[in-house]
């Protein structure tokens, strides 16, 4: 136990003097948090914009639909006098919308006939979409008042003519957005485990041997497993540092960034992101064993960043899935390492509590396959050919 | 005291060494003298624990390299082929880090770093980091991590490569002292002047086989030349390994 103490404590201090190691241990860890950070801001400040803008409409005939000209300025709306010409204000992009009624609305009005209105849009413009929804929602929900009070004239329940009542989610407002976004946390936290350590582990190891430190060093009298066990210890603790970092920047993140705004409600505690931290753990091991397993039978320091760097990648693409699909916490999925992570740290989002039924399994087996790399590392640091060269 | 005894070792089924044998007992330095590529650095490699041998057998201080590595790694100070520092710790860092994966700590390590500083001459730079250190500098580092330990057997593998006139006379007096201290030292080279010059008794080694050994009095006997380079000759067959 000194002697693996001693490799860690060397390694330790070895490591914290490299600048690229420190930069990558420090930073890269903030960045998705900070990337969430923006994209969060910039959602807020779009959702803000899109419904505190006073729509203004011009409207052709405004004296034939008074009715409809008033709900329209209950709902918000200000009513300008109509344009010489509605097409080219609208394509010259002065006005979003104008509503044009025709002279024989109110005929066909009070006769109970389909009265039409006209709305003069250009589709094609993508600013202008809020405010042509915006208008249409107003329009339709004027005609379904109207529809209510005919049918109620004539004794009949408005209800009927709905049979069926639709509510829509638009996943494609800033809302569902960012709470799309928000469901990339997990993503995050399982990159950053996977990143901290990751110099560490290549220096380690084959960058030891690249230097030509390696052969002396495995001359002492140091049980090679040993030597293992120091250099694991030092890349797990970039790697745990790097994940803290992470989590702390995200739940600093979910303080500053008016995410109520958007119509989240987000209300983790700090309970939840230390779970969040000890649910990651076992992970940590995953990330760092089976790092120097690959770069230990790498030849050189390059050779080990083109193998480790595909690596980060395979254990976080099911986050990247889990944005898009809801995936219920089902035991086989639990036991797979990184994948059942991802699935808990969501449900911590969305607020459930977790049940030590899905936690144990999850985190025994990824501490067997953690302990199954570690295991490996300090086999492959047997063979001579990893010393010696070939 | 070193014991090797018909060493065999084949990588992807060319032989490296074939059946080497000798011993190199204490007080004394012991030359292992051959061309390049004839097996000098397979059986150091082999005597310092990184190469397991296809068989045979070879004993430090009579713990055999195989099955009890950890006390003949105890016993050794080895300069090894590969001889890489860190450099980004100082040379004094470099020098503990070995002496306390032997087991040294506190004041007696600190102390023994010392000695080693004055013995190689290292004041200028020991607390530098050995990054851009000059090769005689780092050989001095190398030599002072390997011996921090005072190790009974000293095993130098082409230690003069690459050193200029004056760092290479400071390593003969280095080595000359280890033998006053009664050490064993085994050294590895390629040219016949350096091990002429310094060793008790030489092993000449030469496609893996030994096929020489004894003082240089008794290799000119041996041979039946009346100096030792053409001794030399005569046993390896060519001329290669003469400083011309």
């Amino acid at each position: 136990m000194k002697r693996i103490l001693i490799v860690f404590q060397k390694e330790l201090i070895d490591n914290l003097r490299d600048r690229r190691t420190l930069l990558t241990a420090v930073l890269t860890p903030l960045m998705g948090p900070v990337l969430l950070a923006i994209i969060l801001t910039l959602q807020v400040q779009m959702l803000t914009e899109d419904t505190e803008r006073p729509l203004a409409i011009p409207i052709v005939g405004a004296n034939y639909a008074p009715g409809l000209v008033q709900f329209l300025q209950q709902a918000g709306i200000k009513t300008l006098p109509a344009p010489r010409d509605p097409k080219e204000v609208v394509r010259s992009g002065a006005y979003e919308v104008v509503l044009v009624i025709p002279p024989d609305y109110p005929e066909q009005f009070r006769a109970g006939r389909p009265a039409t209105v006209q709305l003069v849009v250009d589709k094609a413009r993508q600013s202008a979409r809020p405010e042509i929804s915006r208008t249409e929602n107003l329009l339709s929900a004027y005609a379904r008042q109207i529809t209510a009070l005919r049918l109620l004239a004539r004794g009949v329940d408005p209800g009927l003519i709905n049979p069926v009542t639709i509510e829509t989610e638009d996943v494609a407002t800033a809302q569902g957005r960012a709470a799309f976004i928000l469901g990339t946390m997990p993503y995050f936290i399982i990159f950053s485990v996977f990143l901290g350590g990751l110099y560490v582990a290549i220096d380690t190891t084959t960058g030891e041997r690249e230097r030509g430190s390696l052969e002396p060093l495995v001359i002492n009298p140091v049980a090679r497993w040993q030597l293992v066990a120091g250099k694991l210890l030092t890349t797990l603790l970039f790697t745990l540092v790097g994940a803290a970092e992470t989590i702390v920047a995200l739940a600093l993140l979910l303080r500053l960034v008016p995410i109520e705004r958007l119509g989240l409600e987000l209300s983790l505690t700090l309970g939840n992101f230390l779970t969040m931290y000890l649910l990651i753990v076992p992970v940590a091991l995953i990330a760092s064993a089976s790092q120097m397993v690959v770069a230990t039978f790498t030849r050189s320091f390059k050779e080990a960043q083109n193998y480790v760097t595909p690596l980060i990648l395979i254990p976080t693409l099911p986050g990247i899935f889990l944005g898009f699909i809801t995936i219920k916490g089902e035991l086989w999925q639990m036991l797979i390492p990184v994948f059942g992570q991802q699935i808990l740290i969501n449900q911590l989002i969305r607020g459930e509590v977790l049940s030590w039924s899905a936690v144990l399994p999850n985190a025994l087996s990824t501490l067997a396959v953690g302990m199954a790399l570690t295991w490996g590392a300090m086999r492959l640091f047997e063979r001579a050919e990893i010393v010696a060269g070939r | 005291m070193l014991e090797v005894k018909d060493l065999q070792k084949r990588f992807k089924n060319i032989p490296a060494v074939s059946g080497v044998s000798f011993q190199a007992p204490n007080g004394l330095i012991t030359g292992l003298l051959g061309p390049n590529g004839a097996g000098k650095t397979t059986t150091l490699r082999i005597l310092y624990t990184v190469l397991k041998p296809d068989s045979g057998t070879a004993l430090v201080d009579g713990y055999d390299v195989c099955t009890q590595t950890l006390a003949v790694q105890a016993r050794l100070g080895v300069l090894p082929d590969s001889r890489g520092l860190y450099p980004r710790l100082t040379a004094r860092e470099n020098i503990r880090y070995y002496g306390r994966l032997h087991d040294l700590s506190g004041l007696a390590l600190e102390h023994e770093i010392e000695n080693l500083v004055k013995l190689l001459d290292m004041q200028e730079f020991i607390d530098r980091r050995t990054e851009g250190f000059s090769q005689g500098q780092r050989l001095k580092v190398a030599l002072g991590r390997a011996l921090v330990h005072r190790p009974q057997n000293i095993l130098l593998d082409e230690p003069t490569n690459g050193l200029d006139v004056m760092s290479t006379r400071a390593l003969r007096g280095l080595i000359g002292r280890l033998r006053e201290e009664g050490k064993c030292v085994l050294f590895s080279s390629h040219v016949m002047q350096e091990v002429a010059a310094l060793c008790d008794q030489i092993v000449i080694i030469a496609h893996g086989q030994v096929v020489a050994q004894g003082t240089p009095e008794a290799l000119k006997a041996q041979t039946g030349q009346s100096n030792l380079e053409d001794a030399f000759v005569r046993v390896i067959g060519s001329e290669e390994g003469l400083e011309k």
